[in-house]
């Protein structure tokens, strides 16, 4: 027995090995050097908490931080209402239901460059054309070249793409709930909205949770959908945190800065995970 | 058990490391290899030629051609790896700056070739270094220039002829407006298009030596870039219906279709534009910023210029290499095949597409982009856009100022 432990131990080292000098150990280098001045290469020295305050002084961060708290929550809901009811649509028996669910994961598989350079073309192109058509006035401009308007191309874009593997997701906890349930609510004279909140939605609630946790995450990450679509702008109006903290890291020479920049960003991740979970773990007890 | 294990990790490690060694390559067949680091992906045809007749010249050498996109960010990653290519081909602006303070480029202040070079160029690129470096570490090669191109047969049809003024320029793209033609094709969803107009007239209004000025606070922007800000705002009036929803290759299809009879973009677009519609008929002209035509210049900036690492384990190879760009055939050949211009001396871009410009080189009536002295990291480009679109001048100049000295003091 003893024998077989020390192979397990053995069998996570490499493991551990590479994900601590390819994950851990860079990420502490730069909380390490959030506290320095480094530009990235050449000398520096230590600042203390300097680039900290100035994070909090900064008003492009601050912009930054409202744009992507607005683009993921929005995101967020639109994704989770929209894959959870293509879900429902596809476990129920349709015809073609296995083609169309193949169909329906297929945007997760393309790279999301890919799809917002598509979404590009659509949105300088096709849509102006159709708006001219029509004679729809606002939809004869690009949308992404409305410093108003930009962000709402972009959660489109965003939102297409996510809802494939959030559907997935949701796929899975449906096909868990046992065909009796719906039967004998039937009996009982249940219609299909008392079903869906009284069993259906309580059932999936920890994929609920799941979903809700990696979306937010995800889309307060968001940086391939806007350099595809925007690259920040216009103006300022589409900079993300990330691309923020890319651009003025390694394009601005101001690394050092930029890692302080990030370290808070990783804390309000955390922070706002541990949040829904404990918050929506609550419901799923309750239930 | 144990001892298997860490023998396989052992051979995997050893495996990691001679494949790592194979890569680096080296000296093994009697070659040098050196690397040749290019921001351009535009260039890389005329490079790849131009290698193949050094080569040639020189047997023993190998080079290696690596342009990747976004070259700047990459070239700082391996700054930061002290993985420097052995020779660069790089544009003269704030990274090179940088790169030149870093102390990691051979200094060539001196040396011979330096004086095969413009004066005003030379000047330029050791302004980017500035006084902490002090020194020329990159040779001007090739250079470009802001301009405005037009449609010459819109042009005679709206019968126009070449501003020399303000004033002029104002008069025939109102002429051009009222005859229910777009004057200028602007490309704004590209915030970088937005700098052409920018740098023409912050250049003539505010000064070559504006950057320098504003660290010292001798300068600002509220005070020097007011008018600039006033005219870029009227530039804009003269647009089409969707300035900021364009991209700049869009763009270019655009202009080369006769969608607009003016657009303000740098020689680089020329070839552009010629792919979308070979038979085109274009000239250029330096925009008149003031209404002095004595005073108007031309902005052009180094595009390219040469730097040799200064860790490179092969200097005289990397030397030859750049001496044999620098002769005057090789540097015809590039600027003709890159519709560029030459920053060596008696080497001219002799295209008749740039009739309209070549005057301003040969008696040097040129002066430097003024974002190129910019600090990186403002992002002077995503305002200027947001200006255009709200147009709230006190604002963004303020802005402006504020963002510069935020990032000077990180």
């Amino acid at each position: 027995m003893k024998k077989k432990n020390s192979v397990f131990l053995i069998i996570t080292i490499p493991a551990f090995l590479l994900f601590f000098i390819f994950h851990s150990y860079p990420a502490l280098q730069g909380i390490f050097y959030s506290f320095t001045d480094w530009k990235g290469y050449g000398d520096w020295n230590f600042v203390g908490l300097k680039n900290y305050l100035n994070v909090f002084k900064d008003g492009r961060a601050g912009d930054a931080y409202l744009f992507t708290f607005k683009f993921a929550i929005v995101s967020t809901i639109l994704v989770n209402i929209i894959s959870l009811l293509v879900a429902i649509g596809l476990n129920s028996k349709i015809k073609f239901h296995k083609t169309l669910r193949a169909i329906y994961f297929l945007p997760y598989i393309l790279s999301i460059l890919i799809v917002g350079f598509i979404f590009n073309f659509i949105f300088a192109h096709f849509l102006p054309q159709i708006g001219d058509a029509f004679g729809w006035e606002f939809l004869t401009r690009n949308i992404l070249g409305n410093p108003d308007l930009a962000w709402i191309g972009i959660v489109i874009v965003a939102v297409w793409q996510a809802v494939s593997f959030n559907t997935i997701l949701y796929l899975a906890g449906l096909v868990t709930i046992s065909e009796d349930l719906y039967e004998a609510a039937s009996i009982d004279g249940a219609g299909v909205w008392t079903k869906f909140w009284k069993i259906t939605f309580p059932l999936i609630a920890p994929f609920f949770t799941i979903n809700m946790v990696l979306s937010l995450k995800n889309f307060l990450m968001v940086f391939d959908q806007i350099v595809a679509l925007t690259g920040g702008g216009p103006g300022k109006s589409t900079e993300s945190i990330s691309l923020l903290i890319y651009r003025g890291g390694f394009e601005g020479g101001e690394f050092a800065y930029q890692s302080a920049n990030a370290v808070i960003y990783f804390i309000v991740i955390i922070v706002f995970s541990i949040i829904q979970l404990k918050f929506l773990n609550k419901r799923e007890v309750e239930n | 058990m144990f001892k298997k294990m860490t023998a396989g990790v052992m051979a995997l490690t050893l495996g990691a490391s001679l494949l790592a060694g194979c890569s680096s390559g080296g000296a093994d067949d009697g070659k040098v290899t050196l690397e040749l680091f290019s921001n351009k992906v535009e260039s890389i045809d005329t490079y790849k030629s131009l290698i193949k007749e050094f080569e040639a010249q020189n047997p023993d050498i190998k080079i290696k051609l690596d342009a990747p996109p976004e070259a700047e960010t990459v070239l700082k990653t391996r700054l930061t790896k002290n993985d420097l290519p052995d020779i660069m081909s790089i544009a003269g602006n704030a990274t090179y700056g940088e790169l030149g303070r870093a102390g990691v480029l051979e200094d060539f202040s001196g040396i011979d070739l330096t004086k095969t070079v413009q004066p005003s160029y030379i000047d330029m690129v050791n302004r980017l270094v500035g006084p902490e470096g002090e020194g020329t570490y990159g040779l001007p090669y090739a250079t470009n220039a802001n301009a405005v191109i037009y449609n010459k047969a819109k042009f005679e049809e709206h019968g126009l002829e070449v501003p020399a003024t303000w004033d002029e320029f104002i008069a025939s793209l109102e002429k051009v407006k009222a005859a229910g033609d777009t004057p200028i094709y602007f490309t704004l969803k590209d915030a970088w298009t937005g700098m052409i107009a920018w740098n023409s007239l912050g250049a003539n209004v505010a000064g070559e030596d504006f950057a320098e000025k504003k660290n010292a606070g001798e300068a600002t922007f509220v005070e020097n870039y007011d008018e600039v800000a006033d005219k870029m705002a009227t530039l804009v009036q003269y647009g089409h219906k969707d300035n900021m929803g364009v991209a700049y290759g869009d763009g270019n299809n655009a202009f080369a279709n006769g969608k607009s009879v003016f657009y303000l973009q740098g020689n680089w677009a020329i070839p552009e534009i010629l792919k979308a519609n070979p038979e085109m008929e274009l000239g250029v002209f330096p925009m008149p910023v003031t209404n002095d035509p004595e005073q108007n210049k031309l902005v052009s900036g180094v595009d390219v210029l040469l730097a040799v690492s200064e860790e490179t384990e092969h200097n005289e190879e990397a030397m030859k290499f750049v001496e044999f760009m620098m002769t005057k055939e090789t540097a015809q050949k590039y600027i003709d095949e890159q519709k560029a211009f030459s920053a060596i001396e008696g080497v001219y871009q002799e295209n008749p597409v740039f009739e309209g410009i070549k005057a301003n080189f040969e008696t040097g009536a040129i002066t430097s982009f003024p974002d190129h002295y910019y600090p990186a990291g403002m992002g002077a480009e995503n305002l200027v856009q947001e200006f255009l679109i709200k147009k709230d001048k006190e604002k963004f100049l303020k802005k402006m100022d504020s963002e510069w000295e935020k990032v000077q003091n990180r």
